[in-house]
């Protein structure tokens, strides 16, 4: 590598040995200073000084995990029709047809996970598997 | 019909791959119809064509596609249409088709139908190919595919060993020429950037004279695969041996088609030969040695089709005299005539094996001439024509090539003699075969009588065999005309009378006894040259003396030695590694993360040192 | 937004509809007959969009998409491909129970991510392309759920790919450092323009870490670890689908951004990809040796075959005239997605009833020929043209790549093509030996209850790969037209 590229890279150098050293002194720093105790509840967790109850391996139920990630999807659409508000003017009636299409395929979407039972809670009623659920 | 012309290869073609495909699961008739028929209509496309190609005689080509461009290599599949052309086309499927008609009996209570007719159409199509191609390196693909065929047919009963032998033999002999037919397309290539066979004339013409040490070098090569394919010395040894495939196959690929190629080939490349005299002078002498070696080999053998096989190879030696001495269209006249008269006993042979519980020894034949009188016949007719007694099909086209042998400058009278010997030999020979075969005591009785598919092709044939000598070839065009000018009358009556003499001398010999050469046979130098010719000049034992035994003795030297162990070297290092790597592949995902990023490291470092 | 951008878009819009209507259909009513039909006619109907797109092409639609010949080529293409897997997919999952609606789905979503691909000329659509691709993967590789091959198969490639994107991701943002732009054709620009100079560290080690990023997907040794696995546990159509569409469309990607960002420049670039492809080559090759699962085999094969094809990449950079380099690897990876397609489409299709194991040992194959002709055929033909010989589409790939090589005196590369495709013969033509021996297999799969889609389909797949290996040159000759 030529002179200037190694000059070029000697931040990238300093950074990364930055980031080591930093963790180092920190992690050193606690171990050095820290204070040594062996009470009974050193060991559990702080929960803002409440006292944990229970385990915290609890069984979720996969639905929350569904319902969660719907959410997440189209909360995050919304973005897009905020962005889209905001240029209203700008954007013109191409604007208007291409939001239009981007919330149809988003009302698509709802209705397929909708009819495919994703938004229920427990017992099941998608399309096709009414038989087998009774 | 002109344009259609792709069909006729395709005919042959699509039949064989429904017979591979199909495995013999069709229904046995439909398979002898299916092997027949295509080439049957093939036959009929090519009838057609000749029609058509009639009204406008001009040489054509056609070009169906380009098979790829890379650089200046543009092998292109394309056809070419002339008279000579036509001529083998011809040949090939109207010979063709009447072999397969007597193969659906011949072969009727065989197991294997279904192989062996797909065999013999992907035969008739490559031969096809070969012969219309209009660049060399399509024409080697219909060369190789003929040569690929043979193989296959000649060991078809591949349960017996030996076939399988025979088999091998005829392909690693043609081998060796196909490799040197194969150097001459490369140098060939190098010297004119073509493989046109049009073209590559032109070319020629324009950058050599007539003598240049390239061309003789390049032809001198293309004569290697010739000699190779047509079974002339010293690559002959093959062809007998080849006999152990079934009697039809010997009839069209060892007798009428392929193994007159390497005749095609010089006469469709005549412009590149006629610039190298040496080599034509090579391609004569050759031809004379082949025609002389092998009829004197004949004399001797008792087998029918080796013997047939042997006249065989004298025959083509005929052909290659021919070219050598520039009578193209005599060459390939007799290529013509050969293919009827010697399918022709090819296919009388095939009968009398067939209904004598397939024995071969012409001593324990004898007195079939009331017997087998279909095969008797045929096999008179066609044994007059081979012997070209006047007014059979051979006799014209003998008679051309041994006249314009006699013209030849400087050695033509020498060739001229060497072939009116071998002429008086081959009417012995032939007549000794009738004789013994079909006259005297009965020895075998027959135990059937051939069906009207087997008749029906031998009474063409026959006809063929007669005939054949007046029809006129659409040659001129298509090949530089013999030098005119008739040579003494003494000459063409000597060569009228050598033949009539030779069947007087086998007349005398093998079947009146007025002439009894027994004292003179089993003296002990008689006995010694029975030996030597019955051997075929002991050409086997010398190569194997010469290439075989020493090859092998290498082979065995090396067995553990240091070539073959670092053959031997790849093989262990390629199985280590194999294992090394395959160690890595733990199945561990943490692992095949840590290696990408090893990799990506890996890369990286490379780049900074590049960089 | 014009018309004549829509018109140049069509394919894209007939895959997202066709998706929405497949998605109205199965909240409507499932039924999985319905929503192969649909499926079907869309990538049918995708892959014919190409006609009326071409009218306008080239269009650049927005600094993400390009519509070109080459994009619409190898769109349809994949559309074609898609088709392919579907249908043998309909025969595969005949025997599966519960809902195999969304299979198609996602089918349909990833060949939309492999025509964006194609169609790319901005990080951000090279980016988009390539996650709908592989997201639409990850649930296809565990859709059948047999045993647990298919869950380990589909974790590893969801862990690792993300792993890769995540340095595709990073080398990206280098080079944006470097040069402020994501756009191919600005990035050429600075990089002509000697902007590059300033920092031509970071852009290499930025280009480094985009070629390992997508050389995971690539398969290509080093990143290559996961692809017997996943190949292995995969539905086999969507090993096929992964191996060809997936790859090939990939491939068109890097070509596209290798040659029009200008990178080719980089002899040090050039190097590095040099070393990739002659270990992908070796290693690939060497790997598939002596192995006996037959899905494995192939995963290695297809991880040389991409070694191969990188060839193409730094041929183009290396030899002035770049032309035969690119037609080499467009007839190249026509004739891989076509031979990978039909090798995983037999696997596929003896598998259909197979329990919850598919039929992908070597002794599985033994005695397919005499008892199954049409599909040993079908594979044997698959084989023959992977192991490039003559008369098969893969022996014209193998010519091309090799005179390009030539042309551009590569002499290592090639030396290292010559001696894997040596090593590649031994183990093809072992399973073409096995196919022909007379084994007492137990294989119940039959010819005679195949859909007539997946006969179609195998009767196809045999005429492309022979006529594309005796008839190259209308295809030979529309790609030096495109490209």
């Amino acid at each position: 590598m030529t002179g200037s590229t190694t000059a070029e890279l000697i931040p990238f150098i300093v950074y990364f040995g930055g980031v080591i050293l930093l963790v180092l002194t920190m992690l050193g720093l606690s171990f050095v200073l820290g204070q040594r105790r062996t009470n009974k509840a050193t060991n559990t967790p702080y929960e803002s000084g409440v006292v944990a109850v229970g385990t915290s391996q609890i069984r979720l139920s996969v639905e929350f995990y569904l319902i969660a990630i719907i959410f997440v999807i189209f909360d995050l659409e919304t973005v897009f029709i905020f962005a889209w508000a905001i240029a209203f003017f700008e954007l013109g009636w191409q604007g208007y047809f291409a939001i239009l299409v981007f919330i149809a395929m988003l009302g698509v979407a709802l209705v397929y996970a909708w009819r495919c039972g994703t938004l229920e809670w427990g017992v099941k009623t998608r399309v096709g598997l009414e038989a087998k659920d009774n | 019909m002109l344009d259609f012309l792709w069909l006729i290869p395709l005919l042959p073609l699509a039949s064989a791959a429904l017979l591979m495909v199909t495995a013999g699961s069709l229904p046995r008739p439909l398979i002898a119809a299916c092997g027949a028929g295509s080439v049957g209509l093939a036959a009929l496309c090519v009838l057609l064509t000749g029609l058509s190609w009639a009204h406008d005689p001009v040489p054509r080509q056609m070009e169906l596609w380009t098979w790829m461009q890379v650089g200046t290599l543009r092998p292109t599949i394309g056809f070419y249409l002339d008279g000579l052309t036509l001529v083998m086309m011809s040949v090939i499927t109207g010979v063709g088709f009447l072999i397969h008609l007597y193969s659906t009996e011949f072969m009727e209570e065989d197991e294997s139908l279904s192989r062996y007719f797909a065999y013999m159409n992907l035969f008739v199509a490559a031969m096809l190919i070969l012969v219309m191609a209009d660049n060399l390196l399509f024409l080697y693909l219909g060369w190789e595919g003929v040569g690929l065929c043979s193989y296959l047919l000649v060991g078809f009963w591949y349960r017996d060993p030996v076939n399988g032998a025979a088999a091998r033999k005829a392909f690693v002999v043609t081998r060796i020429g196909d490799t040197a037919m194969a150097l001459g397309l490369l140098l060939l290539f190098t010297e004119l950037g073509t493989l046109d066979i049009q073209q590559l004339a032109e070319l020629a013409q324009g950058k050599w004279q007539p003598g240049d040490t390239t061309i003789v070098l390049a032809t001198a090569l293309l004569l290697g695969g010739a000699v190779g394919k047509s079974a002339q010395l010293p690559l002959h040894t093959w062809l007998p041996d080849a006999m152990a495939g079934p009697t039809p196959v010997s009839a069209l690929i060892h007798a009428a088609t392929m193994v007159t190629a390497g005749v095609y080939l010089i006469a469709r490349n005549h412009e590149l030969f006629l610039l190298a005299p040496p080599t034509l002078l090579a391609v004569a002498v050759l031809g004379l040695l082949t025609l002389l070696l092998a009829a004197f080999t004949a004399l001797n053998q008792h087998d029918i089709k080796r013997i047939l096989a042997y006249s065989t190879i004298s025959q083509i030696g005929y052909m290659f005299l021919g070219l050598g001495v520039g009578a193209w269209s005599a060459g390939i006249f007799h290529l013509v005539t050969h293919a009827f008269f010697k399918a022709l006993l090819f296919l009388a042979a095939g009968a009398v094996i067939h209904c004598l519980h397939h024995e071969h020894n012409i001593f324990r034949m004898g007195g079939l001439r009331t017997r087998l009188p279909v095969a008797f016949w045929s096999f008179l007719i066609g044994s007059a024509a081979l012997a070209a007694l006047p007014f059979t099909s051979g006799f014209y086209s003998k008679d051309q090539i041994l006249l314009a042998a006699y013209q030849w400058p400087q050695i033509g009278p020498w060739l001229w003699a060497g072939g009116l010997l071998g002429a008086l030999l081959t009417a012995i020979y032939s007549f000794r075969l009738v004789f013994i075969v079909f006259f005297g005591e009965a020895q075998t009785e027959p135990d059937r009588q051939p069906g009207w598919r087997m008749a029906l092709p031998l009474s063409i044939l026959c006809v063929a065999s007669i005939v054949g000598g007046w029809i006129s070839l659409p040659l001129a065009e298509a090949l530089p005309a013999t030098q005119s000018g008739h040579p003494a009358a003494a000459v063409e009556w000597i060569s009228i009378a050598i033949p009539v003499i030779g069947v007087s001398l086998a007349y005398l010999i093998f079947l009146g006894r007025q002439l009894d050469l027994s004292a003179l046979v089993n003296s002990g130098l008689g006995q010694r040259l029975h030996q030597f010719w019955y051997s075929g000049w002991r050409m086997d034992a010398l190569y194997n003396w010469l290439w075989v035994r020493p090859y092998q003795f290498t082979a065995r030297l090396l067995k553990d030695e240091p070539v073959d162990l670092a053959y031997n070297g790849v093989v262990h290092t390629s199985v280590a590694l194999h294992h090394l790597l395959s160690n890595l592949q733990t199945g561990r995902m943490r692992w095949y993360a840590s290696t990408m990023v090893g990799g990506l490291i890996v890369l990286l470092a490379v780049l900074a040192r590049a960089g | 937004m014009n018309l004549a951008a829509m018109q140049g878009l069509l394919p894209l819009l007939v895959l997202g509809l066709g998706a929405a209507v497949l998605m109205l259909q199965i909240s409507i009513r499932r039924q999985l007959g319905w929503s192969y039909a649909i499926t079907v006619a869309t990538l049918l109907l995708g892959a014919a969009a190409m006609e009326p797109a071409m009218q306008v092409a080239p269009l650049q639609v927005t600094p993400l998409l390009r519509v070109d010949n080459l994009g619409l080529f190898f769109g349809s293409l994949f559309c074609l491909s898609g088709a392919v897997t579907a249908v043998i997919s309909r025969d595969y999952l005949r025997s599966r129970e519960g809902e195999n609606e969304e299979y198609f789905l996602l089918l349909l979503l990833s060949t939309l991510g492999a025509v964006i691909l194609a169609y790319s000329t901005h990080v951000a659509a090279l980016l988009l392309g390539l996650e709908l691709l592989s997201v639409a993967l990850y649930a296809l590789i565990a859709y059948p759920e047999r045993g647990t091959l298919p869950l380990e198969a589909a974790i590893k490639y969801l862990v690792l790919s993300g792993a890769a994107s995540a340095t595709l991701l990073f080398g990206f943002a280098l080079i944006y450092a470097a040069l402020g732009s994501l756009e191919y054709a600005e990035i050429a620009v600075q990089i002509s323009a000697g902007r590059a100079a300033t920092s031509p560290a970071l852009i290499l080690m930025g280009a480094a870490m985009v070629f390992a990023g997508l050389g995971f997907k690539l398969s290509v040794v080093p990143f290559h670890m996961w692809t017997p696995d996943v190949y292995e546990g995969a539905p086999a159509p969507i090993s096929g689908f992964l191996a060809g569409v997936s790859k090939g469309a990939v491939f068109i990607a890097v070509l596209r951004w290798f040659l029009e960002s200008g990178f080719f420049q980089y002899s040090s670039l050039l190097a590095g990809i040099t070393l990739l492809s002659i270990a992908s080559i070796l290693v690939g090759n060497l790997l598939a040796l002596l192995q006996t699962n037959v899905k494995r085999i192939l995963a290695y094969s297809s991880i040389a075959h991409l070694g191969y094809l990188l060839i193409v990449l730094v041929a183009a950079g290396v030899s002035p005239e770049p032309g035969l380099a690119v037609e080499a690897g467009g007839y190249y990876v026509v004739a891989y997605v076509i031979t990978t397609l039909a090798a995983f489409s037999l696997l596929g299709l003896i598998s259909r009833q197979s329990g919850d194991r598919e039929y992908d040992q070597l002794s599985d194959l033994a005695g397919l020929f005499w008892k199954q002709p049409g599909l040993a055929a079908l594979f044997t033909v698959a084989l023959l043209s992977l192991a490039g010989i003559p008369l098969t589409a893969g022996f014209i790939g193998k010519f091309y790549l090799i005179s390009a090589g030539v042309d551009a005196a590569l002499w290592g590369l090639l030396a290292a093509l010559v001696i894997g495709s040596a090593i590649g013969i031994f183990y093809y033509l072992r399973i073409i030996y096995t196919m022909t021996t007379v084994g007492e297999q137990a294989n119940p799969g039959t010819t005679a209850d195949m859909l007539v889609g997946s006969r179609l389909v195998v009767y196809l797949l045999i005429f492309a790969m022979l006529y594309l290996g005796i008839v190259p040159e209308p295809l030979m000759g529309y790609l030096r037209t495109i490209l």
